[in-house]
């Protein structure tokens, strides 16, 4: 229950922070800008919905976390580290063609391994974990 | 590994919040469990044959 509310007040923070760079930005968005603000949206939709199932799970009398849901984290983990690696790799090669300053790239690499754990947890939660 | 985790609920008349109740987990698990998408681990297995008063072996088919 408490790491189900910790995660929603942590999406809202978030989500609160993009609202004021986005305002204070007053619409001279670039379309790099535009992305990441798409990126991040899709993040916060992610924290959201895992916070929601975790409060729902409460709420029905179940634990929030079982052992699928361990094994479920533990597979995104090591699957989005990995991908993560190959993520940087391409990063790295690009940065040398592309024109970017160091921390959009850096902040580019980051939302990007947000995004493959985001995908990796998804795939993983509705197709199961088989033990063979 | 197949099992009967559906045919033990509907001869006990649980539904699988019941069960997850029951064996505390949640009710995702036991959907997965009876799709056979998911192995259980010992002790879960132990637990659903305790609710189903049977072996282990009576509910999980090991192929």
């Amino acid at each position: 229950m408490k790491k189900g509310i910790v995660v929603l007040i942590v999406a809202m923070l978030a989500l609160i922070t993009t609202g004021l760079w986005l305002f204070s930005s007053s619409g001279n968005l670039k379309p790099f800008d535009k992305v990441s603000f798409g990126i991040i949206i899709l993040v916060v939709a992610f924290a959201f919905f895992v916070g929601y199932k975790r409060l729902a799970s409460a709420k029905r009398g179940e634990p929030p976390e079982d052992e699928l849901s361990k094994k479920v984290m533990q597979k995104t983990s090591a699957l989005s580290y990995y991908i993560s690696l190959y993520l940087w790799l391409a990063i790295m090669y690009f940065s040398d063609r592309l024109d970017y300053e160091t921390h959009t790239v850096i902040g580019a690499g980051i939302l990007g391994m947000a995004v493959v754990f985001a995908v990796c947890w998804m795939v993983f939660n509705f197709t199961g974990v088989r033990n063979e | 590994m197949n099992n009967r985790i559906k045919e033990f609920r509907a001869r006990y008349s649980l539904t699988q919040e019941d069960l997850a109740k029951k064996v505390n987990v949640r009710r995702e698990t036991i959907v997965f469990l009876e799709k056979n998408k998911y192995n259980p681990s010992l002790k879960l297995a132990h637990d659903i044959a305790i609710v189903f008063d049977t072996r282990i072996e009576e509910i999980f088919i090991f192929e």
